[in-house]
């Protein structure tokens, strides 16, 4: 399976990933040195956790030795979204043994998932099924696909985030300001990209703006809870809106 | 290696594998309701958002006041120039190198 034809159909297909990656690799490594992180935590983090929001959002609280329990709840909650990337994946694994699935799970990210789903739909599709049930799937092909996307690309982020460590640690003093803020600059700069739509934009502002009070009125659940009441808020207006 | 921060890595990266895995294991062959996926998006968004405001103006309890009107003129500087040429990294570098400026001449 690996590195058969179709595992490096899916290594070339994830050349854009692994662009994508190298910054983002990097300056998480950087901040992680800022935090005070050493190269062992980082690579553990970025190997085993593997997910670039989750291990941006805990970066500071670990630093601060803030309590486990907010730690975790915030990384897990952020990690929900892995939920309905991995249904979407599912139908197309079909008939891979459950053994063969359990490790390739742990290497569904955002951008791994895009990728191979776009295709499986576009390759399904070609073959005239309009639902899951109705044509041939090749489960074991598919799975041979998404590890070429998925192993490749994990590889350039944990090596990345190594890299990005050490060249933090050669910089001169001065230039504390500017690696703090690296990630959230670049964070910002994925999300407005990403933007669709007006309720997205609003969410994200008013919880830029109330995140500040909350925090100053308590500091270790104040940012968690508003992220999660203005989420909510937004999403139950926009459910709401469409219904009226 | 600090042994509280591997016991934390550890435990996060078991919730993360549970989100990936689980759905493999029970949902094949179902679909995730749209509105749920829109909502658990929403959520990373604004995370995402609380993280970056608590990390760029708040120090432990305190307002951030001296450094926040410039942290704050580079975040919009950095959002302006990714939006604008849709690249994330250029926006960084712009947002990064005015902080490091404005920290310089302060």
């Amino acid at each position: 399976m690996l590195f058969s034809p179709r595992f490096r159909q899916g290594a070339k297909a994830a050349i854009p990933i692994w662009i994508a990656f190298v910054p983002s690799s990097l300056a998480w490594g950087i901040a992680a040195q800022a935090h005070g992180f050493h190269l062992g935590e980082v690579i553990l983090m970025s190997a085993w956790v593997y997910s670039g929001p989750a291990q941006f959002a805990v970066l500071a609280p670990i630093a601060a030795e803030k309590s486990s329990l907010q730690i975790l709840l915030a990384a897990s909650l952020m990690n929900l979204r892995f939920l309905p990337m991995s249904t979407a994946l599912a139908p197309y694994f079909r008939g891979v043994r459950l053994w063969r699935l359990l490790p390739a799970a742990h290497f569904i990210v955002a951008s791994s998932f895009v990728i191979p789903y776009l295709r499986f739909r576009q390759e399904f599709e070609s073959r005239g099924g309009a639902t899951t049930d109705q044509a041939p799937i090749d489960g074991q092909n598919n799975l041979s696909f998404f590890l070429g996307v998925g192993i490749t690309s994990f590889l350039v982020w944990v090596v990345g985030t190594g890299v990005g460590h050490e060249v933090a640690q050669g910089l001169p003093g001065g230039f504390e300001e500017g690696l703090k803020f690296i990630l959230p600059g670049y964070f910002a700069g994925l999300l407005v990209i990403d933007m669709r739509g007006r309720v997205l934009p609003l969410i994200c502002l008013a919880t830029l703006v109330a995140t500040i009070p909350a925090t100053l009125l308590s500091p270790d659940w104040g940012w968690i809870a508003t992220a999660i009441v203005v989420a909510t808020v937004g999403w139950s207006l926009e459910q709401w809106m469409k219904r009226a | 290696m600090d042994e509280t921060r591997v016991t934390v890595i550890l435990v996060m990266g078991g919730l993360a594998y549970a989100a990936r895995v689980l759905p493999q294991v029970l949902f094949i062959g179902n679909k995730f309701p749209e509105v749920w996926d829109r909502f658990l998006r929403y959520l990373s968004y604004s995370f995402i958002c609380g993280i970056i405001s608590n990390t760029l103006f708040v120090t432990g309890a305190r307002f951030d006041s001296g450094t926040a009107p410039h942290r704050a003129a580079a975040l919009v500087l950095a959002v302006f120039v990714a939006h604008r040429t849709k690249s994330p990294v250029t926006g960084m570098i712009i947002g990064t190198t005015l902080v490091l400026l404005l920290s310089w001449f302060r």
